[in-house]
């Protein structure tokens, strides 16, 4: 087949296809680009949009997007010798891609690595601090956060000079005790709850019997006070009516003598008495002499 | 290929082309269709409950884009990602969701400890939406699991913390405030876009292994009150009670003293009127009064009438209220 002008013009549209295709690259905001010259690092686009580059060189994509990792939750020995299961996560992201793919290359390497620093820095962060810095009531005694805030900056110093990673985040998701200590926790959570039941029990009753006593203090209390009123007024009216008696009766005491006297006998003498009267008494002395018996 | 011609010119479809060598004729109509439908590619809609994020070569040019209707570069200089920012998205903490659905007596949740060191399992359901397009599209590669993480993280931090019985109790709302508080805060740290709406503690109930300890524990405080209640009852039935009874003494005390100041008066008054008439005659009327009485008092009475002079025989007295042989 021979070559016409049309064929050349044709092929040199393909080839500066190519060529553009080789020279203009897009990177979008999830991505870094390193650019590779025969596989040598040359240098790295962290800017997105339409980028040039030479047509022999290569551009490698990395997702520069924050990522979550998940260590196997794992055992740790705090200083007071008390077993922990720790569940953590870190959130990391590519920083340095040219160091990223000279010492890890890959994400799941590159988590491998920070299983290992993660791990030795938590045992090693546990090591020096009670369980009670931990997890406790009290919160002075927690230093989990201060802890983990340092974790999170060596943690960061280490994967950032030696993988180009960032570690944004090391957390505690879960804490946990060992599975062969759980029993001897429910065993104590138990009597613990037993313990507590009492005492709500013993509270409750104790708070009874208050409250009755008081009920019955207040009850001997309101009845004694009106006993000890009832009493005053009383007497009140006993005074007022022996003052009224005495200023009556002292005005003439003899005939008060009189009528008193016999309105007592009224009240002495019922139908059991037997009077044994005088011929010679006041009463009989008319019926006895008639009218010689008037003095 | 006459497909996407057909829809771009419909007018000019006629049957000669047909008939004609068809080569040439399609190549010259194809190309002004596929431009104007590329062309095409640069409108977009945005709908009501979305917004969407505008990119070009991968740069974000317009990170939030209301709804309606919109132009950009054609495919593929920009590109178009649309989001259902109001949509409430449900992830769970601690076991799976499909669980209560399935109707497991034991739903699956997380074990967590407590500061005093008991564990306890919880599940919590957590809604969220997307706040920042841009960071929910573009700076985060899961962030279901960024968020999941975070609530997780601050949770157990509120747990470990607090006794179990606060938890469990009094504390639950707080927790769920605070957690969502500083969970919304660590994963704007991470830039991931989303917003949190709520935390729901779903589920927090002591282990099985301990289950009926702590059952106990709200029996006895129901007791307790049980208790507490009844005594309170009885306070309520005997206060009252006294106090009605005192006033009833009090009032009786007070009639009590009216009644002798009254009686006092009345017998005074009396006496008074008596005595001034006495003293006009003293010995009339006292001669007067004395038989009055004694006729009042003596027909009851058995009597003895004895001369003056006579001896008393005292036997007579024991023989009877009917003395047959008076002396």
């Amino acid at each position: 087949m021979k070559w016409n002008k049309k064929h050349y013009r044709a092929a040199g549209a393909v080839a500066l296809l190519v060529f553009l295709w080789l020279t203009f690259f897009a990177v979008r905001e999830t991505e870094f680009v390193l650019i590779t010259q025969f596989g040598k690092p040359v240098r790295t686009v962290t800017e997105a949009g339409l980028h040039v580059k030479w047509f022999f060189q290569t551009a490698n994509y990395f997702d520069r997007r924050l990522r979550i990792y998940n260590p196997r939750p794992s055992e740790f020995l705090s200083r007071d010798k008390k077993n922990l299961v720790i569940e953590s996560y870190v959130a990391w992201k590519i920083q340095d891609p040219k160091r990223f793919v000279e010492t890890v290359g890959d994400p799941v390497a590159a988590e491998m690595r920070l299983h290992d620093i993660v791990w030795s820095g938590l045992s090693a962060a546990l090591g020096t601090h009670d369980l009670d810095s931990i997890i406790s009531t009290s919160p002075d005694k927690i230093q989990a956060q201060e802890v983990l805030d340092n974790l999170t900056a060596s943690t960061d110093r280490a994967a950032l000079a030696q993988y180009g990673l960032q570690v944004i985040d090391v957390r505690i998701k879960r804490l946990n005790l060992p599975e062969q200590n759980k029993q001897s926790v429910y065993a104590r959570m138990r009597a613990e709850r037993e313990r507590i039941a009492r005492q709500y029990r013993a509270e409750g009753e104790e708070q009874a019997l208050r409250i009755r006593a008081d009920a019955d203090r207040q009850k001997e209390e309101t009845l004694s006070a009106a006993y000890k009123e009832a009493e005053k007024t009383k007497g009140e009216g006993d005074a007022e009516s022996t003052r009224i008696y005495s200023q009556a009766y002292s005005r003439n005491p003899k005939f008060y003598k009189l009528l008193r006297t016999l309105e007592s006998y009224k009240k002495i003498f019922d139908d059991k008495t037997t009077a044994i009267l005088s011929s010679d008494s006041e009463l009989l002395k008319i019926m006895m002499r008639g009218e010689s018996g008037v003095q | 290929m006459s497909l996407l011609d057909v829809a771009a010119k419909p007018v000019e479809l006629a049957a000669p082309v047909a008939r004609k060598p068809a080569r040439r004729w399609t190549l010259r109509r194809i190309l002004p269709g596929v431009l104007v439908l590329w062309l095409v590619t640069s409108v977009y809609i945005v709908p009501a409950d979305q917004q969407a994020v505008e990119t070009r070569f991968g740069k974000v040019i317009s990170g939030r884009v209301m709804p309606g209707i919109h132009f950009s570069l054609p495919w593929p200089i920009d590109r178009v990602t649309r989001l259902k920012v109001r949509q409430l998205q449900r992830l769970v903490v601690g076991g799976d969701i499909s669980d209560g659905v399935l109707g497991r007596t034991q739903p699956l949740a997380s074990q967590f400890l407590t500061g005093d060191q008991n564990i306890i399992n919880m599940r919590v359901v957590v809604q969220y939406s997307v706040g920042v397009p841009v960071d929910y599209l573009y700076q985060t590669q899961e962030v279901a699991k960024a968020v999941g993480a975070a609530v997780e993280a601050e949770l157990a931090r509120r747990i470990s913390r607090r006794n179990v019985d606060a938890i469990l109790t009094t504390e639950k709302a707080a927790i769920q405030e605070e957690t969502r508080a500083a969970a919304q805060k660590r994963i704007n740290e991470y830039r991931t876009g989303v917003l949190i709406s709520t935390i729901n503690i779903e589920i927090v109930t002591p282990p099985p292994e301990a289950a009926d300890a702590f059952r106990d524990v709200a029996s006895a405080r129901a007791d307790s009150a049980r208790i507490v209640n009844e005594s309170q009852g009885y306070a309520n039935d005997v206060i009252p009670k006294a106090r009605g009874e005192a006033q009833q003494t009090l009032e009786a005390a007070a009639a009590y003293k009216q009644r002798k100041t009254n009686e006092a008066l009345g017998d005074a008054a009396r006496f008074t009127q008596v005595a001034a008439e006495y003293e006009r005659a003293s010995a009339v009327n006292g001669r007067r009064l004395y038989l009055e009485t004694m006729e009042q008092i003596l027909p009851r009475m058995k009597k003895l009438i004895v001369d003056k002079s006579g001896n008393l025989d005292l036997t007579i007295i024991r023989k009877g209220a009917e003395p047959r042989n008076p002396q």
